[in-house]
């Protein structure tokens, strides 16, 4: 339990990391994007994809990130970095919390519900974050068949309303239209991010890094393939369509007889998705253990205090979502890769530092 | 304190020791005029064997007046000596008569123990139609014997411990020397003597000292009735205790899936034992999930259902006074009462139990329009799926209970939650180094071959990985 | 040890007020909570427009309580006015203090008045809401959407599953309907091509006939009960819509050459003469397809390819006509004939119209996207039909 193994790092990359692109990301690569918006998140994985590598390199290392910083940029500069590396991910956490908050509010309940009712997240954010990071791995392990089956489950429902020729013409919005989207679609991508404070417990084996690029990839192609379906089956209106991955099946000819059966595999998703959502904070919290130590109650302060402020966070932009959304996408999105990149070219081939 | 020698001193001072008044002394003079005094506890020595094997011999008995002499002449098969006053006071409460004389220097012990026990019998809890019908009964000795019947090999160890300051229960530690782990048979025998309670009066006793987590809703340690599942687990690589006075045993490390397994699986058709297996795991599922998606479905997302059926229930609930939430406690409630007096009830009233319950409280109530008939559909299938896999019920049934409880105040999601945190749980829950959701979590993928879906016994040439048995094949 | 044991005690004391406060939730909830008994499930929502704003008819399924003797579904028509949909609908709820839940809607029945003007007035709130399922059918109907819905049907208690069973699956395999969803009505109208279509539905009364389920009779709000003949619901072609509004009404037979087009009908029949005498040919399988080229003008390529055989005729001379059900070729021929001029009249039909049935702006956006502004606004009436008739007995 105190290592990920590699196994469990390639379902983390190929299978967990997947969800967190269902929700909104898809309308939001759409508003630009249109009919190409294939390409505007293939990019976006792409470049995701290299940082991920870089920092599956930097795990041969086989130091804490801790460790590996404090060589060099010293004890005080590694904590700076750290915490830097906390806020990033604090802001990282909240787009994806606020869109399952919507989630939540629009496939779970037939009516409004009160904002308190996603309150639970944050205690199941807290419990998560309280304990030690490497605890995920076994949890991938077992979330990898919810995630496959509830791609596989909504891709066979949806794939027969869907008309691929939606995606055509090939290009036509644009390079320029193509780029926004990638661009306004970065805020999804910082999974690099996420294994920054796993470094040190990542079991090695021959070839991780290129394995687990793979995977992610791989995972990326699932999320291109519920995209293309996504549009195969809203066209013009996919923009419209806030939750993609919980509209696209309930065309199936078997809802109208049986009820709604795909929320089987909504649900299956939506589970894996809470502890997708919660990594970043869980992510957060394990940098400032690293960081200022990880006794028990320092752990249990850090934890209260983030969710704290996450719940209040989530409470005060209740109403004001799409300028959140805006301000994340267009003005925060350059950060999402830039800033694990910087942190992962510093491990790389930074200098060591003369006191370390 | 040491025996004197002095026959009444010392006879008396066992009798100080043990101022019962069960406990009797008999004197009797041999031919050649030597006095013996024999100390015994009424109830659980056996009076007739005693008087055959030792006061008969003793009655002509005209030789020298020494443990070794008296020793040679009494017939009896177990006899032991012993100096020291409280050992031999305690042996006469364990039902072993002490002979003591003029002039010895030490009591002799006799096994003339009187043993009480009931027949070899199928256990009520483990029953299977098709496989071995034998079940542990109370008695350690008898236990062991069953065990020992099964597993020939000079490897079985059986360590015998007493546990417990005032019951001195007989636990014994049943292992393969080679085949269990050391380390795990170690730390079992280092808790095991650590434990410092009065009285151990049932192998659950010892359950909390032997996990990891005492506190946690997770079972860790498997218990079983049947000596041929106790092999088993043990060939395995896993160690068995049996308590004496338990007719359960207890085997560790545990691990989640072996309760949806059964002995039977291993005596039908592959196919079949997957199945069920996977039937066990669905009946378990639904009994947990069932009332808690109809409360949440009625409550916050009547998409859950499909609209005929929501027509229906929506017909049924008419003037039912309760809400919906309120209306499924309290028919789960009336189940879990119905549940507890049915088990606890003298069986010549069970059939009134059974006409109350089902008459009177179900149909009565539905038709005064007191709860609704769907939700008393809900709660029957919840709970046959619940005794589905009966070794988890004290689990499952209070998972059903939080399951509902969430569902009824946060629904849909609240379960989402909920269920994230208990497979958090569950994974993170291991016991002698061994995760209980292996091998799904970590994942083992040869070991999967005896999990849910189980393989022809000839593909299970190997031990399970995850109890990391130092001995790896089973089959060659 | 003494650290240990306090956290332990701390935690302990965590999950004891979490439990309270989950039981606390449990008897008190009210997490913005609507649960079944205050719940009007509507199952149809038929809109009309009228000079003081819309009116919404919201069809709300009744439960019958536990007698399942009765069978069927009872239902109530509750009216709601105003300006905007959203209005109606809170008219609703102030009139009754139901809560409506759209989630169950499957119909969409727009009166004729209400697709005169751009239908997506009405529409726009249906897209909006989060509840309302976009994969519900839509369709016209003649005179008023109040009308139909409180009429009392023959085959269902319920006016609203007696429409949908008109408007099932196995009714579009006849090819005498075509059926679109929200969903699919909103795609053609925000797309490039802004058409779309609905079925056409209008009723007729049959007298003295008695309610196959027998069930309940259906009332409005007003409580008066419904007129006594009860009404056959019946398609009477397909609604072409251009930009949202109502361009034109395809006949039986132009909605029929559609479908073929469609490659959708299964078990459709048509009518062809030989010899003077009327022919019903069975469509046993039926392939189509309107592709677009672009030569000097663009051409519409319209192909059809069926198998048939006789469903019926007017009179059989011998056991061996009887028997036999393969088509003549004279037969054939005059099919071919009758199939080819109910695609001209459809072509015809969609130019006078400028509604983009076949999506063919669609085709040249997506295939030849280099030449889609030139043609963009022309396309419909500069193309040129190449229509193709295959028609092969089923032997």
């Amino acid at each position: 339990m105190k290592t990920v193994s590699a196994r469990q790092l390639c379902f983390f990359l190929a299978f967990i990391a997947p969800v967190g692109k269902l929700i909104l990301m898809p309308s939001q690569i759409v508003f630009d994007a249109k009919q190409d918006l294939l390409f505007s998140a293939a990019l976006s994985y792409l470049l995701q994809s290299v940082i991920v590598f870089l920092v599956l390199l930097a795990a041969k290392k086989d130091k804490t990130l801790f460790a590996l910083l404090r060589e060099r940029l010293g004890t005080v500069g590694a904590r700076v970095a750290l915490s830097l590396l906390a806020l990033f991910l604090f802001l990282a956490a909240l787009l994806p919390m606020l869109e399952q908050k919507l989630l939540v509010q629009s496939v779970f309940y037939d009516t409004l519900p009160s904002i308190l009712a996603f309150a639970p997240f944050f205690l199941f954010s807290a419990y998560l974050c309280f304990h030690p990071i490497a605890h995920l791995g076994r949890m991938w392990d077992i979330l990898m068949p919810f995630s496959a089956v509830g791609f596989a489950g909504l891709i066979a429902l949806s794939a027969g309303a869907a008309d691929f020729g939606a995606l055509l013409p090939v290009g036509a919005s644009g390079m320029g239209a193509i780029a926004r989207g990638t661009l306004h679609s970065l805020s999804w991508f910082f999974d690099s991010a996420l294994l920054l404070p796993l470094l040190g417990r990542i079991e090695q084996t021959k070839r991780l890094p290129l394995k687990g690029t793979l995977c992610y990839l791989a995972g990326g192609g699932a999320v291109l393939l519920v995209l293309a379906v996504f549009y195969g089956v809203f066209s013009d209106i996919a923009l419209r369509q806030l939750f993609a991955f919980s509209r696209i099946s309930k065309y199936f000819p078997g809802v109208a007889v049986l009820g709604r059966i795909d929320y089987f595999f909504i649900f299956a998703l939506t589970l894996v998705m809470a502890f997708y959502c919660a990594m970043p904070l869980h992510a957060g919290v394990e940098c400032l253990k690293q960081a200022f130590g990880d006794t028990p109650v320092r752990a249990g302060g850090y934890t209260l205090a983030v969710n704290g402020v996450m719940f209040t966070l989530s409470v005060l932009l209740n109403y004001h979502f799409l300028r959140t959304q805006t301000f994340m996408t267009h003005t925060a999105a350059w950060i999402f890769p830039l800033f694990p990149a910087l942190l992962v070219f510093v491990l790389l081939i930074g200098r060591k530092h003369e006191k370390a | 304190m040491n025996i004197t020698g002095k026959r009444d001193q010392d006879a008396g001072a066992i009798k100080e020791i043990l101022p019962a008044e069960d406990i009797l002394t008999f004197d009797f003079r041999a031919a050649g005029g030597m006095d013996f005094t024999i100390v015994f506890t009424d109830p659980i020595t056996d009076k007739e064997l005693l008087g055959v094997l030792v006061v008969r011999p003793l009655l002509h008995y005209e030789g020298a007046a020494t443990v070794e002499a008296v020793k040679e002449r009494l017939t009896s098969p177990e006899v032991r000596t012993e100096r020291d006053l409280d050992k031999l006071a305690e042996e006469v409460l364990a039902g072993n008569p002490v002979l003591l004389f003029d002039g010895a220097d030490e009591g002799i012990i006799v096994g003339t123990k009187k043993i009480f026990f009931r027949a070899i019998a199928e256990p009520s809890t483990d029953v299977a139609v098709k496989g071995p019908r034998e079940g542990f009964i109370e008695d350690v000795k008898i236990n062991t014997s069953l065990v020992r019947r099964r597993l020939k090999s000079p490897e079985l160890k059986i360590e015998f411990l007493k546990v417990g300051r005032r019951s001195a229960t007989f636990v014994a530690m049943c292992y393969l020397e080679g085949t269990t782990p050391s380390a795990t048979v170690e730390e079992v025998r280092s808790r095991l003597e650590r434990i410092d309670i009065d009285v151990i009066p049932d192998s659950s006793y010892l359950t909390h000292f032997l996990v990891h987590k005492p506190y946690s809703l997770i079972k860790q340690i498997g218990t079983t009735e049947k000596p041929d599942i106790f092999c088993a687990k043990i060939a395995e690589g896993k160690l068995g205790l049996i308590v004496d006075g338990s007719p359960i045993a207890l085997t560790l490390p545990y691990l989640a899936v072996e309760d949806l397994q059964s002995s039977e699986d291993y005596f039908v058709p592959q196919a079949r034992a997957s199945l069920t297996r996977i039937l066990r795991l669905l009946a378990m599922v639904t009994a947990i999930y069932l009332p808690a998606f109809y409360i949440a479905a009625q409550l916050f997302k009547l998409q859950l259902f499909p609209i005929k059926l929501l027509l229906t229930i929506s017909g049924s609930i008419q003037n039912i006074p309760l809400s919906p939430s309120l209306e499924m406690l309290l028919v789960l409630f009336v189940l879990e009462i119905l549940n507890e007096a049915s088990i606890r009830m003298p069986k010549y009233v069970g059939m009134a139990l059974s006409v109350v319950g089902a008459l009177v409280l179900g149909e009565t109530a539905v038709n005064a329009g007191f709860v609704s008939t769907p939700a008393i559909i809900i709660i029957a299938f919840s709970g046959i799926g619940l005794y589905a896999v009966p070794n988890l019920i004290e689990v499952t049934s209070v998972l059903r209970l939080i399951m509902l409880l969430v569902a009824g105040s946060v629904g849909t999601y609240g379960i989402i939650l909920v269920t994230a945190v208990l497979l958090y749980l569950l994974v993170t829950t291991e016991n002698y180094g061994v995760p209980v959701l292996a091998p799904f979590s970590p994942l083992r993928r040869r070991d999967l071959k005896d999990s849910l879906i189980k393989f022809n016994l000839t593909a299970l040439d190997r031990r399970p990985k995850t109890l990391k048995s130092p001995n790896k094949r089973r089959l060659s | 040890m003494k650290k240990h044991d306090r956290l332990h005690r701390l935690s302990v004391k965590l999950w004891l007020f979490l439990a309270a406060f989950l039981v606390f939730a449990f008897f008190s909830n009210d997490f913005g909570l609507v649960d079944i008994q205050k719940t009007a499930v509507i199952l149809a929502a038929g809109i009309d427009k009228g000079e003081d704003g819309y009116t919404l008819t919201a069809h709300i399924a009744v439960p019958k309580g536990s007698d399942r003797s009765k069978g069927g579904t009872s239902s109530v028509n509750i009216k709601g006015r105003g300006d905007t949909i959203s209005a109606c609908i809170s008219d609703i709820y102030a009139d009754t203090g139901w809560v409506p839940k759209l989630v169950f809607c499957d119909l969409l029945l727009l009166g004729e008045e209400a697709v005169q003007e751009n239908s997506f007035l009405v529409l726009d709130y249906f897209l909006r809401n989060e509840q309302m399922p976009d994969s519900c059918q839509i369709a016209v109907c003649e005179g008023s959407a109040e009308e139909m819905l409180s009429s009392a049907s023959a085959i269902d208690d319920t006016s609203a599953l007696a429409i949908e069973k008109l408007l099932s699956d196995a009714a579009e395999k006849t090819g005498q309907l075509t059926r679109t969803t929200l969903r699919e009505f909103s795609i053609g109208y925000y797309g490039v091509s802004e058409s779309g279509k609905m079925p056409y539905l209008g009723s007729k009364t049959q007298s003295g006939a008695e309610s196959a389920q027998g069930g309940a009779q259906a009332q409005d709000a007003s409580g008066g009960a419904q007129s006594g003949d009860e009404k056959i619901y019946e398609v009477r072609g397909s609604a072409l819509f251009s930009q949202g509004r109502m361009v034109a009404l395809l006949s039986p037979d132009e909605t029929f050459a559609y479908s073929l087009l469609q490659g959708e009908v299964r078990s459709g029949t048509f009518l062809a003469h030989e010899n003077g005498e009327a022919v019903t040919l069975y469509v046993y399988k039926n392939k189509g397809s309107v592709s677009l080229s672009l030569g000097d003008v663009p051409e519409a390529a319209l192909e059809v390819v069926l198998r048939v055989r006789v469903a019926d005729r007017d009179g059989a001379t011998d056991v061996s006509d009887l028997t036999s059900s393969i088509p003549s070729d004279a037969l054939l021929q005059d099919a071919t004939a009758v199939i080819t001029q109910a695609i001209s009249s459809l072509w015809a039909r969609i130019g006078e119209s400028e509604c983009d049935l076949f999506q063919l702006r669609q085709q040249l956006f997506r295939h030849h996207r280099g030449e889609y502004e030139l043609w963009r606004e022309r396309l419909l009436s500069v193309a040129r039909p190449n229509i193709s008739v295959t028609i092969r007995p089923v032997e």
